[in-house]
């Protein structure tokens, strides 16, 4: 046969042409898939679990009930380490895969931070748990949250101790990360609001084996309430056994950390009797029942925030693309904002344009090592 | 005053823990040259294996002892496994052979176990005693105790026995010691064992303070590593000397300096070593000795 120059030209054509067709094809596959970075190994592997069995809870209620666009959803989860550089590789490891239409980010906001430019140049939704409110204000159009921001959270305990504890003489300690120090400086300015500025404001960075110093601190400044953003378990478990060992025992008020299920097994009775402002609480909604049944049936333990938040996200991602009828990001993005009303686990969605979904938190008490849900305090601005 | 005591009573037991895996990576670079980078992970692994013999229902001193024979004979897998087949190689590929080792401890123990942190319970029911203004954690009285009977038992150990002198010679002249009829893989074997259990018994003393986790063993070595260098690398007294110096030095810098600049105060401390006295603190005897 011999090889005309129109039949050379035509060969090279669909040579550059095919990578784009396949790529189309597969982008129509027989499923819709959703990438998810997860913690499977590194400090917060422990976590990553109940944040995977959430999401894939989810999918399986979505899928028996019609699944996305009438497909069955499929989870692809990465590794993303627990660190920065991991969740950058496990983003670029999913993002390089066209035919996945959303994202499930991390619920640390330093993660969600280094992974934000990367999530700008693909232009898809990615649903998000990390609780810095710089992250939805900072001009990303596709980073959705699913649990309310620290200036909510900032807010209500600093209202919860002033008002409801009485208590003035403040120690405010945080991590040093962005999800700490956001925390920390949203709950000093909600107290200097209420007029109780705080007497002791410290950092701490995070994998510290040692608070001796930091409880010190405390106990020299006089502090008569304690408030705390702390980014990881293991750290808040040796604080709270060394702050109860060194006799210090004023009303603590933490961030969503201190209850959940992997710092209440480290620290034990050193946590009972504080109060913690809780995205999830079992007791808050008919929605969040609904979830704590469904996945202590199937999970054989008590939920928690870092599976509540994950159930939710695929939740809302999944109704969004039914209603935007499509996959395209565009719509997708208008379909998840337009969302009003929505029960979820975590409380009730309502999506404002920065992409928040929730605006208020509950106050829980931890008696003996049971959450008992107190209050939930809403915002509307 | 109150303080300062509180602060040297908890810089001194974190520091007697950095002292004990620093002991391991010195015993171990003394006797073949190269500086075993999974010393963290023994720590590890024996907190797990004294979590799991807890769990299997044995009592605490038993476990205790299951914890310590098993970290006896990974000490010896190590050696068979990981320096033996290299030994004859300059000292980088078993270096990276000991990195490689450590990422496959942790791992493994990832595989087997979970991610979950576990609570180990201390020794003692109560958990420490007010001595005027200071409370004394037990673990930490516990592990400062250790500390002083291995400095005592290495001295004796060392320098007293026929078997500590065999191991001696083998470490300063390793032809030497075998023309003089000692077995030089015998004496490395017997040092794994041993920097394996120093290592895994501070593992298990600082369990019950640290909580039994992957990570806890890098965290740990990269502290003892830096004593190691402070003391004097290949130094046993320096090691001691160097652990407690920085558990000293980052608590007391944490308090009245900056506390999230603690593990800045340690490597600063390593960096002006490593300008001004790069041998360490006891560098020029082990100099002169050789």
């Amino acid at each position: 046969m011999r090889l005309t120059r129109r039949d050379f030209a035509a060969g090279i054509a669909a040579g550059i042409a095919a990578p784009y067709l396949i790529k189309s094809a597969n982008a129509q596959g027989a499923t819709i898939k959703i990438g998810m970075c997860a913690p499977v190994t590194g400090p917060a592997a422990e976590s990553g679990g109940y944040a995977i069995k959430g999401a894939k809870l989810a999918l399986e209620a979505v899928n028996k009930a019609g699944g996305i666009l009438g497909k069955q959803g499929e989870l692809i989860v990465e590794d993303d380490q627990t660190t920065n550089p991991g969740i950058v590789l496990a983003f670029s490891k999913l993002a390089s895969q066209p035919d996945i239409v959303g994202f499930l980010g991390s619920i640390r906001s330093t993660q969600v931070h280094a992974m934000a430019p990367d999530v700008i140049k693909l232009g898809k939704p990615v649903m998000i748990g990390g609780t810095d409110p710089n992250l939805t204000h900072m001009g990303n159009q596709w980073l959705f949250r699913c649990r309310p921001n620290d200036s909510y959270s900032g807010r209500v305990i600093a209202e919860y101790g002033v008002t409801t504890l009485a208590k003035k003489k403040w120690a405010v300690l945080h991590s040093t990360d962005a999800f700490g120090t956001a925390g920390g400086k949203a709950l000093t300015a909600a107290l200097e609001k209420l007029g109780a500025p705080p007497v002791l404001d410290q950092g701490y960075a995070n994998q510290s084996q040692d608070f001796t110093p930091v409880v010190l601190a405390i106990k020299q400044s006089g502090a008569d309430i304690l408030g705390s953003y702390f980014t990881f378990e293991n750290d808040l478990g040796i604080f709270a056994r060394q702050l109860r060992q060194l006799g210090v025992n004023i009303p603590w008020v933490g961030s969503p950390s201190i209850v959940n299920i992997t710092a209440l097994k480290l620290a034990g009775p050193a946590l009972y009797n504080t109060y913690g402002v809780a995205d999830y609480a079992e007791d808050s909604s008919e929605g969040s029942k609904a979830f704590g049944k469904i996945y202590r049936d199937a999970v054989k333990v008590a939920p928690d925030n870092q599976s509540s938040w994950t159930f939710d996200a695929i939740n809302v991602m999944a109704q969004a693309i039914n209603k935007a009828g499509t996959t395209e990001p565009a719509k997708i993005r208008e379909a998840i904002l337009a969302i009003k009303k929505f029960p979820g686990a975590e409380g009730e969605y309502n999506f404002d344009q920065n992409g928040d979904g929730l605006h208020g938190y509950n106050i829980v008490k931890n008696e003996k090592g049971n959450i008992t849900f107190d209050k939930h305090i809403e915002f509307n601005d | 005053m109150d303080l300062a005591l509180q602060l040297l009573f908890t810089g001194i037991g974190i520091g007697a823990v950095y002292s004990l895996v620093a002991l391991g990576f010195v015993l171990i670079f003394r006797a073949t040259n190269v500086v075993n980078f999974a010393q963290g992970e023994f720590s590890m692994v024996a907190a797990y294996l004294m979590v799991v013999a807890v769990e299997a229902g044995l009592p605490y001193w038993a476990a205790f002892i299951v914890a310590l024979l098993g970290m006896a004979l990974l000490g010896a897998v190590f050696n068979l496994g990981v320096y033996y087949p290299l030994r004859h190689r300059s000292y980088l590929p078993v270096i990276i052979a000991t990195i490689g080792a450590s990422i496959l401890l942790a791992n493994s123990v990832l595989a087997i176990y979970g991610p979950q942190p576990q609570v180990l319970e201390g020794w003692f029911e109560t958990p420490g005693i007010q001595v005027g203004p200071v409370y004394l954690d037990s673990q930490y009285l516990l592990i400062i105790g250790v500390t002083i009977c291995l400095v005592i038992f290495n001295f004796w150990f060392f320098e007293k026995t026929l078997l500590g002198k065999k191991l001696q010679a083998t470490s300063q002249d390793k032809e030497m010691a075998s023309l003089l009829g000692i077995s030089v893989s015998t004496m490395i074997m017997i040092t794994f064992i041993y920097s394996a259990v120093l290592g895994g018994l501070a593992g298990i003393l600082v369990a019950p303070v640290l909580f039994v986790s992957i990570q806890m063993g890098s965290t740990i070595a990269l502290k003892a590593f830096a004593a190691t260098i402070i003391g004097g690398f290949g130094d046993v007294a320096g090691a001691i000397i160097g652990g407690l110096a920085l558990g000293v030095i980052e608590t007391f810098g944490a308090a009245y300096v900056s506390v999230p600049y603690k593990d800045g105060f340690a490597f600063l401390v390593l960096i002006a070593f490593l300008i001004f006295r790069p041998q360490g603190i006891f560098g020029e005897r082990v100099a002169e000795k050789a």
